[in-house]
């Protein structure tokens, strides 16, 4: 993972912001200047950094004011906070200290060790935030809750494959299901509960457990309409109170063995791309359904695809067509298509390996989900 | 403060102040929007412009912002969202959830 760098410098002498900001540059690091604290809220207002150094002393609000007033925004709390002080008095560093400052820097620091003194505390910072998200991870695998499924089904004529990577190590809102009914339904299930880390991946193992009841429940009732089963989850999920809160995105299939049928209906999710090998087109599978529990009615449709061999359907969540260039970040659809063109003679484990799907992995932007279902010979 | 409110007419435009609209502000925007429903707002224009990215996280908090509008029988629409942010919408269905108008100002005039 590329390690992140960016710094908050908040100082009124510009000789210092200047001075500071070429070295902190050169080391690799993305420095943001402001001359005042009121400067620095207006800029943490547009990015976050990961580290603010600010000056103690300052005219209007002083390094202690502006920390106090962070300390105060929940949103701007867990920014760790360094002082730039000249002074180097017991009751200036106790002040601090009450203020959760985690470390001080003086002034006539020589600046190689102003820069390690940086990276030191933003990797012990990392490091106990790593440790926790540890402990955290274990405790979720003590308890076997797993989003992603830990094998892939064997289906007839069709070879499934998935690929997930979570937001930053996290387990996150993306939840990926294979419900084998017998030899010859499956059901593929790819949603997403909008949101990240903890808060998502908890509510992703309540969204899952509806979803397979509704599918047990509708296939016992001689019910394979995917249509149907999202308009029961729907209705249960909007009226619950301890989901209806949270909203999440589903792709929902059912695959059948004879005759290569896909039946496909969606919540808000996004479309489905689907690779013809005849024409050898690639074409955008949409459907009409809103957000699970968003509406009481959801608005849902139903479609039905034959795949013949070497069709492919790729299913997938927004992270996959997240991406940051120069400007900042953007979402656009066509970025995946493109990416997968090239490999559309491949098979899925070399786009696995492509160059898209593994910086997906170095940004961590979001959850990113994708699973591939292809046709095959019988 | 994630929004930058004004009284247009008889609307309250709520201007998103962050570039990037994405969980570390998402929670703070649903706890300003649940304020601004309190104080029995009944037409508040969600203003995009300026916004370059959206993430799911603040899409979650818009729509469940726009249920508990609809349980104060109250009515959000969006404006201004640049051409990537409007082509999420669309693909994700949002469009038939919201009214997206051109602009905070037609939108309180009502016009798309």
């Amino acid at each position: 993972m590329a390690v992140s760098k960016k710094i908050l410098l908040v100082d009124d002498n510009p000789l210092v912001l200047e001075m500071m900001g070429r070295a902190l540059s050169k080391e690799g690091f993305y420095c943001m200047k402001a001359n005042s604290a009121d400067e620095a809220m207006a800029i943490l207002g547009l990015e976050r950094p990961d580290i603010i150094l600010s000056d103690y002393h300052m005219p209007d609000v002083d390094g202690f004011a502006f920390r106090q007033n962070l300390i105060a925004m929940p949103i701007y709390k867990d920014i760790p906070f360094m002082f730039l002080t000249s002074e180097g008095d017991n009751e200036l560093m106790l002040k601090g200290i009450n203020l959760e400052a985690v470390d001080y820097i003086l002034k006539d620091t020589p600046l190689p060790v102003v820069v390690s003194k940086i990276n030191n505390f933003l990797s012990t910072v990392r490091e106990e935030h790593e440790r926790t998200l540890k402990e955290l991870s274990v405790a979720a695998m003590a308890l076997n809750l797993h989003s992603v499924p830990q094998r892939l089904p064997v289906i007839k004529g069709f070879e499934v494959d998935f690929w997930h990577k979570s937001f930053q190590n996290y387990p996150g809102g993306d939840f990926i299901d294979f419900i084998k009914i017998d030899e010859r339904y499956t059901f593929i299930v790819l949603g997403d509960v909008m949101g990240k880390k903890w808060g998502a991946w908890y509510f992703s193992f309540g969204f899952l457990s509806y979803i397979r009841a509704a599918v047990r429940i509708c296939i016992s009732e001689g019910n394979f309409s995917t249509k149907s089963i999202l308009q029961k989850i729907n209705a249960v999920v909007y009226h619950d109170p301890v989901v209806n809160d949270v909203l999440s995105s589903l792709s929902l299939l059912m695959v059948d063995t004879e005759g290569g049928l896909i039946t496909y209906s969606g919540a808000g999710d996004l479309p489905l791309l689907y690779y013809n090998t005849a024409d050898k087109g690639l074409k955008q599978i949409g459907s009409s359904g809103m957000l699970l529990g968003l509406m009481p009615d959801g608005d849902f449709d139903e479609q039905l695809l034959k795949l013949n061999t070497g069709d492919r359907l790729f299913i997938f969540t927004d992270g996959i067509i997240d991406f940051e260039d120069t400007n900042g970040k953007k979402t656009d659809y066509n970025t995946f298509t493109e990416a997968v063109k090239p490999y559309l003679a491949q098979s899925f484990a070399a786009f696995k390996k492509s160059t898209f799907l593994q910086g997906k992995t170095v940004a961590h932007i979001d959850d990113c989900s994708l699973i591939h279902l292809q046709k095959t010979d019988q | 403060m994630i929004l930058l409110t004004n009284i247009y007419k008889d609307a309250l435009i709520a201007g998103i102040q962050v570039k990037e609209a994405n969980l570390t502000v998402s929670d703070a925007f649903k706890d300003e929007m649940t304020s601004l429903l309190d104080k029995g707002n009944k037409y508040i224009i969600v203003n995009f412009e300026g916004v370059i990215y959206v993430d799911s996280s603040f899409l979650g908090a818009l729509v469940s912002s726009l249920k508990y509008a609809l349980v104060n029988q109250a009515e959000i629409v969006v404006a201004g969202l640049n051409k990537d942010v409007a082509g999420l919408f669309q693909l994700i269905r949002l469009d038939k959830a919201f009214k997206i108008y051109p602009s905070a100002t037609e939108a309180a005039e009502r016009k798309s």
